[in-house]
């Protein structure tokens, strides 16, 4: 067989290769249209740099923001996009706003009520202008309606800030959204805050205030210090790397770091060398206290030294980077170690109530978010010499999921981060293995029981933020002489709510020796939860009512006596205690479905907690302990009596918990 | 070195294409199973890079397959094709399609988060070896266009 090459030199003619090419031509025209039609019927979103009207995202000063970190560590991405850091800021956008602004009228707000609506993609508030201050009467004050720009949290609630029209700034809306009731209410309705009293919402506090912690890397850029003077007088110009707590916050600027590692060989060196990369901080490699302090630069309670360092922050932004000793530019309030400081006492002098609103009597903190403060009086923080068995906020929480941890990036984040999907006490047995080796001889609990779980014990229910307890982060132990001193749950009645505080201290003394402390004849005879509930401040009788609700806690005390208790509490003064009691009691056997608005009408309220109560007398629930400390009497009648005595010795101080 | 016929080329990597199609059609098999069932270490953001390397594997596999395939059939239709240096195109083309898909997925094999693994330096060497090929075929090509050109002016 002969191969050959065949050519066609056959010139076609040209009038039919114009005919063959028309339809294609006519294709590719039509082609083209569409393309161009479709680019022009998509929305125009305005670039970053052109945004006025609040403060806008501008990478600067080495930081790069977290796109660039995307493409190398791709899984470190993802888990941070999972969690709320990153959308603890974010701009109103359809896919952001999770409340309803499809023309909802809010009445839940102070004065007339907030009316919402949509406009295209935008997000639109009218209301009574809050910054109205002329005299006369309240139906006088004007109303406006504002652009919503920006949002707060992601979790438990969103508030939203809408764009004052002057420069940048920023003020809140009068309602919020609570996304677990899927309803909103107004703002003091979600702080633990005196009956009657407004919650203040200034022109420009988000960009003054909020910033420094629910953004990356941000400056306030106020022409004078935040209200110095009248807010229209100012220049406020904020900007910040990025919204929401992003990559830069916690690893510093990552210009070098990402320069540096564009070249191949550096990064295989990298790879294949054991050492870390030098060009970036990674917080879990530095030392556990310098580590946590990368934590604590927004989880705890600081201010500067003095206002000239404010201005300076105010232009050139926050000194403090990841690595950085954390006190060197910042005072952290630390009522056990500092109150005799002069920083702490001019605190003090500006306000009196700053230690009350943040920490408890003894100057153990008493809110959310400001963990870090918990963490360093810990004394497996502030008394360990040895890096290896120093207590971190690493030791429990993980900033990225482990790629061993089998549970969903959502059940991670929505787990407060915590590093451990097991039991949780391995953080505490890396140094106590002795106990390790012999729960049940330490705890004096089974094994596999709540009451052995580190944490339930040395870490209780004893903060509050959110509407809800959350777990001190000072470790300590069980004190029925700290509960009586300082007024602080003690562990073990947190859990045996139906126990008097004289049963934890005998069995205090018969487990560990502790003397138990002289007791009053209420705290001898009445469970210590009542007298926490009926006698207590606002801010106990709250994690006392979220506590009733706690399923350990449940398990251990037995729920038949509760309802008369949290009812008492759902016709609290507070909206934020009647609130926790109304979550718990719908807990209780026979309540999940039970209807109570916490914002309604006091003879609303009443109208509906009064039935549910009569219920739970007629039923055979109420019998089920006649105990004299539980307030029944052995005919199962409540010891009303007693109650009403024990309430009139409530602690009715004001109380604004500052979370 | 004896020129070798080109029905032996021609052969040789019409089998090679269709054996490798073969071998790197199953992988796209694979890939897709892993999809459909959802398999974490393939497709976990963070296995991004596992299954970017994995494609660029099958991805190039395959095609390369086709390469040969044509390779093979271009020597059965134009034989003047192996008076260039066809052997070092041979070769070339066999080398690049070992590393260069080999190089892609081991380089998803064991990986450096968004960096692929050290196998992933086949890879270059593959490309290089891919183009050498590729460049001594377009030089035979042109050179037997040119000769065609010269023959056809001299009948006429």
């Amino acid at each position: 067989m002969k191969w050959r090459l065949v050519y066609h030199d056959s010139v076609p003619d040209q009038s039919s290769r114009h005919l063959s090419s028309a339809p294609v031509i006519a294709v590719l025209v039509a082609w083209m249209a569409l393309c161009v039609a479709a680019v022009n019927s998509r929305p125009r979103v305005m670039p970053e740099a052109e945004v006025e009207n609040r403060p806008n995202q501008l990478a600067e000063d080495g930081f790069v923001s977290s796109d660039a970190c995307q493409t190398c560590h791709p899984a470190e991405y993802e888990s941070w996009y999972s969690s709320f850091h990153r959308t603890m800021t974010q701009v109103a956008l359809p896919g952001t706003v999770q409340a309803d602004f499809n023309d909802v009228t809010v009445p839940e707000v102070p004065g007339r009520p907030m009316r919402l609506e949509r406009r295209g993609d935008e997000f639109w508030a009218e209301f009574d202008d809050p910054g109205w201050e002329s005299p006369g009467a309240e139906q006088n004050r004007p109303r406006i309606t504002r652009q919503v720009v920006m949002i707060t949290g992601s979790h438990y609630q969103q508030i939203y800030w809408y764009a004052t029209g002057h420069d940048r700034g920023l003020n809140v809306i009068p309602g919020v959204f609570l996304l677990d009731d899927q309803r909103w209410v107004s703002r003091s309705a979600v702080v633990l805050h005196p009956p009657g009293q407004s919650v203040a919402t200034l022109d420009g506090h988000w960009n003054a205030i909020c910033v420094a912690c629910h953004t990356t890397s941000p400056k306030t850029k106020f022409d004078t210090p935040f209200r110095s003077k009248p807010f229209d007088q100012q220049t406020i110009d904020t900007t910040t790397t990025e919204f929401g707590i992003a990559c830069e916050a916690c690893h510093g600027p990552g210009g070098d770091h990402a320069r540096a590692n564009r070249d191949p060989f550096r990064r295989y060196l990298s790879h294949l060398s054991a050492g870390s990369d030098s060009s970036i901080i990674q917080p879990a490699l530095l030392n556990p206290k310098r580590s946590s302090q990368v934590c604590g630069q927004c989880h705890s309670v600081w201010e500067f030294y003095n206002p000239s360092d404010e201005r300076v922050a105010n232009w050139e932004g926050f000194p403090y980077r990841p690595g950085d000793e954390l006190t060197d530019t910042r005072f952290i309030a630390q009522p056990m170690q500092n109150r005799r400081e002069p920083m702490l006492q001019k605190f003090l002098a500006e306000d009196t109530e700053f230690v009350r609103g943040s920490f408890w009597a003894d100057g153990m903190i008493r809110v959310s978010g400001r963990e870090y403060n918990g963490l360093i009086d810990s004394p497996c923080f502030r008394d360990a010499t040895e890096p290896e068995k120093t207590l971190s906020c690493f030791s429990c929480h993980a900033m990225h999921q482990s790629p061993d941890d089998p549970r969903s990036l959502e059940t991670w984040a929505a787990t407060h981060q915590v590093s451990s999907p097991g039991s949780g006490d391995e953080a505490c047995v890396q140094c106590h293995a002795t106990i390790e080796s012999d729960v049940r001889a330490h705890s004096n609990h089974p094994v596999e029981s709540s009451g052995s779980r580190c944490y339930n014990c040395h870490m209780p229910y004893t903060s509050y933020g959110l509407l809800k307890a959350i777990r001190s982060h000072t470790v300590s132990s069980p004190s029925v002489a700290e509960t009586i001193d300082v007024g602080r749950p003690n562990a073990c009645n947190l859990c045996h709510l139906d126990k008097t505080l004289a049963w934890t201290g005998n069995a205090l003394y018969d487990w560990y020796g502790t003397p138990p402390p002289a007791l009053s004849e209420d705290e001898s005879m009445v469970a210590a939860s009542l007298l926490w509930m009926l006698k207590g401040d606002a801010g106990l009788r709250a994690l006392t009512a979220w506590n009733l609700g706690w399923q350990p806690a449940q398990e251990a005390s037995g729920t038949s006596w509760m309802v008369p208790h949290l009812a008492e509490l759902m016709n609290d003064p507070y909206e934020a205690v009647r609130y926790i009691a109304y979550r718990s009691l719908r807990t209780l056997p026979g309540y999940t479905a039970f209807n109570y608005d916490y914002l309604a009408a006091q003879r609303e309220r009443v109208g509906r907690v009064l039935p549910a109560l009569q219920e739970w007398r007629a039923s055979t629930v109420s019998r089920q302990r006649r105990e004299p400390e539980l307030l029944v009497d052995t005919d199962g009648t409540l010891r009303t009596d007693v109650m009403r005595e024990l309430f009139d010795l409530r602690d009715n101080r004001p109380l604004f918990l500052r979370e | 070195m004896p020129d070798r016929h080109p029905l032996l080329y021609a052969r040789k990597h019409v089998r090679f294409g269709w054996w490798t199609l073969l071998v790197f059609l199953a992988l796209g098999l694979v890939l897709e199973t892993l999809h459909g069932f959802k398999i974490r270490m393939y497709l976990d953001v963070s296995n991004e890079t596992r299954r970017l390397m994995w494609t660029l594997a099958h991805a190039h596999g395959a095609l390369l397959g086709l390469v040969h395939i044509i390779f093979g059939l271009c020597l059965r239709t134009m034989p003047e094709l192996c008076r260039g240096n066809i052997g070092l195109a041979s070769s070339s083309l066999m080398g690049a399609s070992l590393l260069l898909p080999g190089g892609f997925f081991l380089g998803g094999v064991a990986f450096y988060s968004g960096d692929p693994g050290l196998g992933i330096t086949l890879a270059p060497v593959g490309a290089a070896m891919l183009a050498i090929a590729v460049y001594v075929m377009a030089r035979a090509t042109a050179r037997v266009h040119l000769k065609k050109e010269s023959d056809d002016g001299r009948k006429k």
